[in-house]
């Protein structure tokens, strides 16, 4: 990629990017968070007068809020502090600032804290040491049940040549941005501004406001350069702290987690366990029953999304007469579930994927043959009854299948080859809306979203408006403004910036052509040209400089189109959802993914030697960006698939708080892979294009699994594909 | 990280007096600090005074006949790139190579290794199976000890109040091969390490295992099994199925107690095929 196409690599490059971690103000203070030493527990009381003591110290908890915040604290559900019963381990008690790190943290540790221990769950298991019947809607720890059903499911389990069950299991697995979390707020007259790393600005300020009981017009939040969000920087954090700490000591003041609080605090994906049944007759699928108990953390009943949306990926992209599926969000003594790049959509891929070889094998079919009968085209309506519209999985399929014949045909002894499909659905969120500033020598696209790393706000944002407008690559800019002063924009989260985002600029373009066709007085389509250096606009019969076309009143300020995008969910049939909320997202795309492994018959030890992705796409928007999203989004798949594993103790510590025992690839352990665009399917997005942030990992951890499983005939039913569970399924212990 | 005194002493006598003079604790002593940093950075450790060994004159390696002594602050990766090492000493380079990656091993050194005794270190065990010897200098002067007597638990050495590691003897070439398993091949710790080595001159085999608490250890019955020259089959398997059976294994969370025996068994039997192998089936 050139610096060129990327206008951010310079500036990261020479150090001048001004990440979360490095923000600093004049007299700023310093904070810590006082974490709770128990995973559940009453407190019985919090004393900061040791902490106060100490020169230039502020201490602030639950006690104080209502001196701080008019109303006394938004969201009675979700308290600053907890006022009585702590949730998960390290959770925030009490919070101090100091003149320096050092002194915070000491003033911290300083904090007297008595609590009362209660017994954690921590292991959702144990809240079912036997498979749950329908009693586990009833269980006082879930906290979510959604039920879906279509179809004549007795009778197809009653006439069944075969039925298959299986249980599958997954681990929790954090994003890993290189940049943990991090802010700096000052509250002055009124106002409660907050600089920080996140993916979402104005997520943030709705979250805040909520939290703190204020109008959002009186919040303010500015997004500094991000290093990673991966779904993890998606709502607020640390910034209610930062800013009752500014307000209380009337600094500004800087809240950042050192990398152990990123893994201990962070919000994300927890275990799970998934029972697939699958009947079949004649060959042919008939009918599915999945059920899922889903690790929630201390998520809150009715503040659940992940069991919502997760029952959406449990059947995959394949048909079938009749189903039911059902997802309880059983609560745990850990911190809240967050989204995860393709939030659990790779767990549920690698159950589905690597059920349904199952069931090929208990019936005699080739398990890829099997799976491409049942994929979904367009025409076909999901088990939800969302139209499926155009879907370019079985297209990927056919050439995956093409490689993967190849790569087996020349594979060496104790190698095996497996194909992974995955399907994601953009989710545009709330929408956004950007506006464009036409100057004579070039084109800015003012908006809302910062730039978290992958290029898809800098880059593909830019290359939306190059194509819609017909202009060269070095004359869009990009401009990042906060939340005072941009367009309302949702953020970077579901695969939504070129898709959403691209529609509201192609949008703002028609516009800006309709403005210049009028002043040009052309009636026919207008594009924009360069001539010296200059943009010109140009109609069917006559062409003028853009200089000449501007209003005195846009002499400095430019020509100004806005565009707004805000899509309806793609509808479902809601008499198929029996209890809860399904959450259905927007257009369909789908991943197939070949991966090539050698597997070590006397340790299990898995390595993965080649790797090729067939992505739909739609249409590509801008070569070199798609192809980053891929090849990075296998590289975090491939950790989901073999190393990545949060690890809890029974009383609700993270053992593996640490890039050395919670292990994501190096470069070492990620082919570099051959990747491929499924184009022609079109979406929801500008000229057709579909999100691509999420849609590469889905795959992976079943692609590899089947990889694994081809190669040793080790099926092993629980992520990750450690080299202890391979040994384990080829009976080696 | 806690703040502290670094200091850079010029020579061996000031590093010294540097040690005797401090109160207690002794200070940190610093030789690349790829474990050092990482204890202090996360609070495990807050010395006042950090004693750096950077400016001694120890970045030294000396070959003297089939003997080889190194400086304890010479860089593994300097190490790694004598191809001497990898030549006389196979299974120290694959050892060598074996820990962090390239960045890291620029800085890390020997020394740093042996004084931090970390449980898994990847260099201790093949370090035992050379019969490697550790040179102090001290107060006192110099002594020379055992790899196997320096190393006495878990980040616990035979290291004196004022002592500094000054180098590594390492007796002679051996026939050798270092094998590991890791959830993560790269940047990672051992949950098995396996050291072999045959010494030609006393004609008998040397085994250690490590990658678990609370040090690495000689297997000296295992290595009587091997007998005096390249086993034959049934006698490398009960060798191997001896010290899958009868070291003592830590569970953690890297790996369970009967995955570990597993792993000792099936990388001693490479360890030990790889020496025979590369000596055409005579170590």
């Amino acid at each position: 990629m050139t610096a060129a196409a990327r206008p951010d690599l310079a500036l990261k490059l020479a150090g001048g990017a001004r990440y979360g971690t490095d923000l600093d103000r004049p007299g700023m203070l310093w904070a810590a968070l006082v974490p709770s030493p128990v995973a559940h527990g009453r407190v019985r009381s919090v004393d900061l007068a040791p902490a106060r003591r100490r020169p230039g110290v502020v201490a602030i908890d639950a006690d104080d809020l209502p001196g701080l915040l008019p109303g006394g604290g938004g969201d009675a559900d979700r308290p600053i502090f907890p006022a009585n019963e702590i949730a998960y381990r390290n959770q925030p008690l009490a919070a101090v600032a100091a003149p320096t790190l050092a002194e915070a943290r000491r003033a911290a540790a300083a904090v007297r804290i008595d609590v009362a221990p209660l017994p954690a769950l921590i292991d959702l298991e144990t809240a079912f040491p036997e498979w749950p019947g329908s009693e586990a809607a009833r269980s006082p720890h879930v906290i979510a049940h959604v039920h879906a059903r279509h179809g004549d499911l007795a009778d197809a389990f009653r006439t069944a040549d075969r039925v298959v069950e299986e249980t599958y299991r997954t681990s929790g697995v954090h994003q890993v941005p290189l940049e943990p979390h991090a802010c700096v707020a000052s509250v002055a007259d009124g106002r409660w501004r907050v600089e920080t790393s996140t993916q979402s600005p104005f997520g943030v300020r709705e979250d805040v406001a909520s939290l703190l009981g204020i109008p959002e017009a009186d919040v303010v939040v500015e997004g500094a350069w991000v290093g990673g969000g991966f779904g993890g920087k998606g709502s607020s954090l640390l910034e209610p702290y930062a800013l009752l700490l500014s307000r209380a000591a009337e600094r500004p003041v800087r809240l950042a987690l050192d990398y152990r609080q990123e893994f201990e605090l962070g919000r994300t994906t927890l275990p799970s366990v998934i029972r697939l049944t699958t009947a079949v007759r004649d060959g042919r699928i008939v009918a599915r029953r999945v059920r899922l108990l889903l690790d929630v953390g201390s998520s809150l009943p009715g503040r659940d999304f992940a069991t919502g949306y997760s029952i959406g990926f449990l059947l995959g992209p394949y048909r079938a007469p009749a189903f039911e599926v059902e997802g309880y969000g059983v609560r745990t003594n850990k911190p809240p579930f967050g989204p995860h790049r393709a939030p659990f959509a790779p767990q549920c891929a690698f159950a589905v994927e690597s059920h349904l070889d199952e069931v090929a094998r208990a019936v005699g079919r080739d398990p890829v043959a099997f799976r491409a009968e049942h994929l979904w085209h367009d025409g076909d309506t999901t088990p939800f009854g969302q139209r499926v519209g155009p879907f370019g999985a079985a297209a990927a399929l056919e050439q995956a299948r093409a490689t993967a014949e190849r790569w087996r045909a020349a594979a060496p002894p104790g190698h095996g080859v497996g194909i992974g499909i995955g399907f994601w659905s953009t989710n545009t969120g709330a929408g956004g809306e950007v506006r464009l500033v036409l100057s004579p020598t070039g084109l800015t696209i003012v908006q809302g979203e910062r730039e978290i790393g992958s290029g898809s706000v800098l880059r593909g944002l830019a290359a939306v408006a190059e194509r819609a407008l017909g202009l060269p690559p070095d004359r869009v800019r990009v401009e990042y403004l906060g939340t005072a002063d941009a367009p309302f924009d949702s953020g970077v989260f579901g695969s939504r910036t070129v898709g959403a985002m691209g529609r509201a600029i192609v949008e703002a373009s028609a516009a800006l052509r309709a403005t210049l066709a009028e002043r040009l007085g052309s009636a026919g389509p207008i594009r924009l040209d360069l001539a010296d250096g200059e943009l010109v606009a140009v109609g069917p019969d006559t062409r003028r400089p853009v200089r000449e076309l501007l209003a005195p009143a846009e002499r400095s300020a430019g020509i100004v189109a806005t565009g707004r995008h805000f899509a309806k969910p793609n509808a479902i049939d809601e008499g198929r959802v029996v209890t809860g909320e399904f959450y259905a997202f927007t257009d369909f795309t789908g991943s197939v993914h070949v991966a090539e492994v050698a597997v070590d018959r006397e340790t299990g030890a898995v390595r993965v030697e080649r790797y090729a992705a067939f992505q739909d796409v739609g249409t590509v928007v801008d070569r070199a960006t798609a192809q980053a999203q891929v090849e990075g989004g296998i590289a975090m798949g491939l950790g989901i698939a073999l190393t990545e594993e949060a690890v809890w103790s029974e009383e609700g510590r993270l053992l593996n708080p640490h890039l050395l025992d919670y292990r994501i690839p190096t470069l070492g352990e990620v082919p570099v892979p051959d990747v491929t665009f499924v184009e022609g399917f079109a979406g929801a997005g500008p000229f057709g294009a579909k999100g691509l942030g999420e849609p590469p990992i889905v795959p992976v951890p079943a692609a590899v699994a089947a990889a694994v499983r081809d190669a040793s005939g080790a099926h092993v039913t629980e992520l990750p594909l450690s080299a202890e569970r391979v040994a384990r399924a080829l009976k080696l212990l | 990280m806690s703040p502290f005194e670094l200091l850079t002493p010029e020579t061996v006598d000031e590093a010294i007096a540097e040690l005797r003079s401090a109160d207690d604790p002794r200070p940190a002593v610093l030789a690349g600090g790829t474990d050092l940093l990482l204890d202090i950075e996360d609070g495990r450790t807050a010395p006042a005074r950090v004693v750096s060994l950077r400016r001694l004159p120890w970045r030294t390696l000396d070959w003297v006949g089939g003997a080889l002594s190194v400086g304890s602050t010479l860089s593994l990766r300097s190490l790694e790139a004598d191809p001497a090492v990898r030549e006389r000493l196979p299974g120290l380079w694959e050892a060598i190579h074996a820990v962090g990656s390239v960045a890291l091993r620029h800085r890390a050194t020997l020394g740093g290794n042996l004084g931090r005794a970390a449980p898994a270190s990847d260099l201790v065990p093949m370090l035992l199976a050379l019969d490697a010897e550790v040179e102090l200098v001290g107060p006192g002067g110099v002594r020379r000890t055992p790899v196997d007597a320096f190393v006495r638990a878990s980040r616990r050495t035979a290291l004196g109040p004022a002592e500094l590691i000054r180098g590594i003897r390492i007796p002679e070439a051996r026939p050798s091969a270092y094998r590991w398993q890791r959830v993560r091949p790269a940047n990672d710790i051992s949950q098995i390490a396996v050291a072999a080595a045959f010494s030609p001159s006393r004609r008998s085999w040397s085994v250690a295992v490590g990658g678990m608490p609370p040090r690495p250890i000689l297997l000296p019955e295992v290595a009587r099994d091997l007998g005096p020259g390249a086993p034959n089959e049934p006698a490398r398997r009960s060798a191997c199925a001896r010290a899958s059976r009868e070291v003592a294994i830590a569970a953690d969370q890297r790996a369970s107690e009967e995955y570990r025996r597993r792993l000792i068994g099936t990388l001693l039997d490479r360890a030990i095929r790889a020496v025979t192998i590369a000596g055409e089936g005579r170590p």
